[in-house]
């Protein structure tokens, strides 16, 4: 059986055999016998499908807004990795205030020696915006990272069981949607500490229920599939299932949803910090708002990490966007 | 059936409301204990305006608020007095009143902040996302969407301390108490106004006919306004636009064309009508992101309402003060889900609980 596939395979890569006594049957069974397909033919089919439907992804992905996105995100990962390279102060000029005060004084204009001039206890605004990149990127992905992967798993695990341990978690779920979550997650901060760690594993914390919620919905589509109980006839158990078969099948939406994900978790970050609970060891971009809020005449202060929360926030949102006009199924369909 | 239907209708309101109290509950028991586990020391915070008080009337002091004794006891004392009517005192924001009192008279303007939004953000983006959707893939289009993605990603207040800017430094409008001597007086609890008798000074204004305090409050709520309906446009606007492209390719619409109903028809009455259905559930997400947002903007704009009042009590450790106040806020979550829910009905007859 499989011979003959690769025989009629190769038949198709030589244009030459096309005439001869086997392909005229085929060519009589074609014409002859409706809904006939040739199993090689088919084969070849799905191969160039497959190539076509790759590359209609790229296409529908690279668009001009996305690429600005991708632009974006470049950007500031770009200045995450060179700060000490591109920042004129080291990181402690930048945090800590009886060395800051040495070579400068608070709220000044541009100048030679400050390149966006200087915010409170004579922090470098340049130095400062370029080091706040390393707090944001990291915050952003590892929130992120830390939620989904939660999210994953316990939207997989109540969707595929359902029943009691389905309305236990789902009841955890709306419990924790019924908090105002900024205002939950500053006590946190207040309660254990203000280090980035905490902020990171809290915020994470609460934006699991809403992304096991997504993965719930996108488990229990999946789950009334053919394949997942023939999975099951064949005797595979319940974390194979799980984790192998579901969990490749259902895993769309959270991506979709992971880079949006991190410019509001950046977002979300900027404002904790401009409230004024930050770690105040790390310089980012929502505490020097904070800094430069009450100084109405020194707007640069404001302006510069507001513009850069906004390009930051901006590239992430673009890109996801683009990530669910390419891949959401709904919008194909629409987009025909 | 219509009976079955309200009978069910009425299990289901019941039932949901019954879920609702005892998350009201949980939330409350949690957020006493997260309040508590805070490491500020509020005794310490009020002592420490002057730094002269010896170490003996700090104890006495201790002492005195309760705050030296054992969590579980003040739980327990608490929630007894909680149940009846009794939230405790505000300790540092607004010393010796009652929460109660305090959070009767700071929700009206926080109130006052968010409907204005409220009213005017559905209409917006209504519009918003009809136009984006009958000129999809032209300029309008692009335009539409990409004003709105700039408002998701704008952090609130940095948009805010902009508007500030623009309108005190560029324009001059006004610069901080210029405006009327009964500005910073109207807006502090302390300071009643008079005429007072709902708290909401904008019905107190109608009810009295005070011009000079509807012209005053609505002043300070113009800015406060304008950052929150560009921050949140989004959500109602993007719904819109999904649901009439899908909308505008149902059978029914065609059918409509076919046999000559005008466009402003189609749009209005055919597409719209249907296409809105879905919008509902935006607005319950809608007035959460408001109730947050306003968190910043009353901190930017001075204004004292009940997110300027949760950050001074945070900032204080007025445990009291916190507790009623997210007590209150996610009632209103709550119940707005609830009251969306209910309307989902209402609006689209097919569905039945």
């Amino acid at each position: 059986m499989k011979d003959s596939n690769v025989q009629e395979l190769d038949f198709l890569k030589e244009k030459t055999s096309y005439f001869s006594k086997k392909n005229f049957i085929r060519a009589l069974k074609f014409l002859i016998i409706p809904g006939w397909r040739d199993s090689g033919f088919s084969q070849k089919e799905y191969e160039i499908d497959k190539i076509k439907s790759k590359r209609k992804f790229f296409r529908r992905l690279i668009k001009p807004l996305t690429l600005i996105g991708i632009g974006f995100i470049l950007l500031i990962v770009f200045l995450a990795i060179y700060a000490p390279w591109i920042a004129p102060y080291t990181l402690e000029y930048v945090t800590n205030v009886s060395k800051a005060i040495d070579v400068g004084i608070p709220y000044t204009y541009p100048s030679p020696s400050h390149p966006w001039g200087t915010t409170a206890y004579a922090y470098d605004l340049f130095s400062r915006i370029m080091w706040g990149a390393r707090t944001a990127i990291v915050f952003g992905f590892l929130t992120i990272i830390f939620a989904t992967s939660g999210g994953i798993l316990v939207g997989t695990i109540s969707g595929y069981y359902g029943g009691k341990v389905d309305a236990i978690i789902m009841r955890i779920v709306d419990f924790s949607l019924a908090f105002p979550t900024l205002v939950i997650v500053i006590l946190f901060t207040e309660m254990i500490s203000r280090e980035l760690i905490t902020m990171l594993l809290v915020f994470g914390l609460f934006a699991i229920p809403g992304y096991s919620r997504l993965m719930r919905a996108s488990v229990l589509a999946t789950k009334e599939r053919l394949y997942i109980e023939a999975a099951k006839t064949s005797g595979a158990r319940n974390f194979k299932i799980m984790f192998t078969h579901i969990f490749a099948n259902a895993i769309s939406p959270m991506l979709i949803r992971f880079f949006g994900g991190i410019g509001a978790a950046i977002l979300a970050f900027a404002g904790l910090a401009f409230l004024g609970f930050g770690d105040a060891s790390l310089p980012d971009w929502g505490t020097d708002i904070n800094y430069g809020r009450g100084h109405m005449s020194m707007i640069h202060t404001t302006l510069f990490p507001g513009l850069f929360i906004l390009i930051a926030v901006l590239g992430f949102m673009l890109l996801g966007d683009g990530l669910r006009d390419a891949l959401d199924p709904r919008l194909k369909a629409r987009s025909k | 059936m219509k009976m079955v239907k309200s009978k069910n209708m009425l299990m289901y309101i019941i039932k949901r409301v019954l879920v609702m109290i005892v998350m009201v509950f949980f939330v409350l028991v949690a957020t006493f204990f997260l309040t508590q586990l805070m490491q500020v020391n509020p005794v310490l915070n009020k002592m420490s305006s002057d730094p002269r008080v010896p170490f003996i009337i700090y104890l006495e002091e201790l002492e005195r608020s309760g705050a030296n004794k054992p969590i579980f006891e003040k739980f327990l004392i608490f929630m007894s007095n909680f149940f009846q009517g009794n939230w405790g005192t505000s300790y540092i924001v607004a010393d010796g009143v009652p929460v109660t009192k305090l959070i009767s008279q700071v929700f009206p303007q926080t109130i006052e902040l968010v409907i204005i939004p409220i009213i005017l953000i559905p209409i917006i983006s209504v519009k918003l996302g009809i136009s984006s959707a009958k000129n999809r893939n032209k300029w309008q289009d692009s335009v539409i969407r990409g004003v709105i993605m700039l408002g998701v990603c704008v952090p609130i207040f940095f948009l805010a301390t902009l508007i500030q800017f623009f309108v005190s430094n560029v324009l001059s409008v006004y610069t901080y108490g210029v405006i009327s001597i009964e500005t910073t007086s109207v807006n502090s609890i302390n300071v009643y106004y008079t005429n007072r008798l709902t708290g909401f000074r904008l019905i107190d204004a109608f009810l009295f006919n005070d011009q000079a305090l509807l012209q005053d409050s609505l002043l300070h709520l113009i800015l406060p306004s304008i950052a929150s309906i560009i921050v949140s446009l989004a959500g109602i606007s993007r719904q819109t636009r999904a649901s009439m492209l899908d909308v505008m390719r149902k059978d029914y619409v065609r059918t409509a064309r076919a046999k000559g109903v005008a466009e402003k028809d189609v749009i209005n009455k055919h597409t719209l009508r249907n296409a809105l259905i879905p919008t509902s559930n935006e607005i319950v997400g809608l007035v959460a992101g408001l109730m947050l947002g306003s968190l910043f903007t009353e901190l930017i704009f001075n204004y004292k309402g009940m997110g300027w009042y949760v950050y001074a009590a945070i900032r204080g450790g007025d445990y009291t003060v916190i507790t009623g106040m997210i007590i209150v806020n996610s009632i209103i979550i709550l119940s707005g889900t609830l009251v969306a829910d209910i309307l989902y009905t209402v609006i689209d007859p097919r569905i039945v609980y």
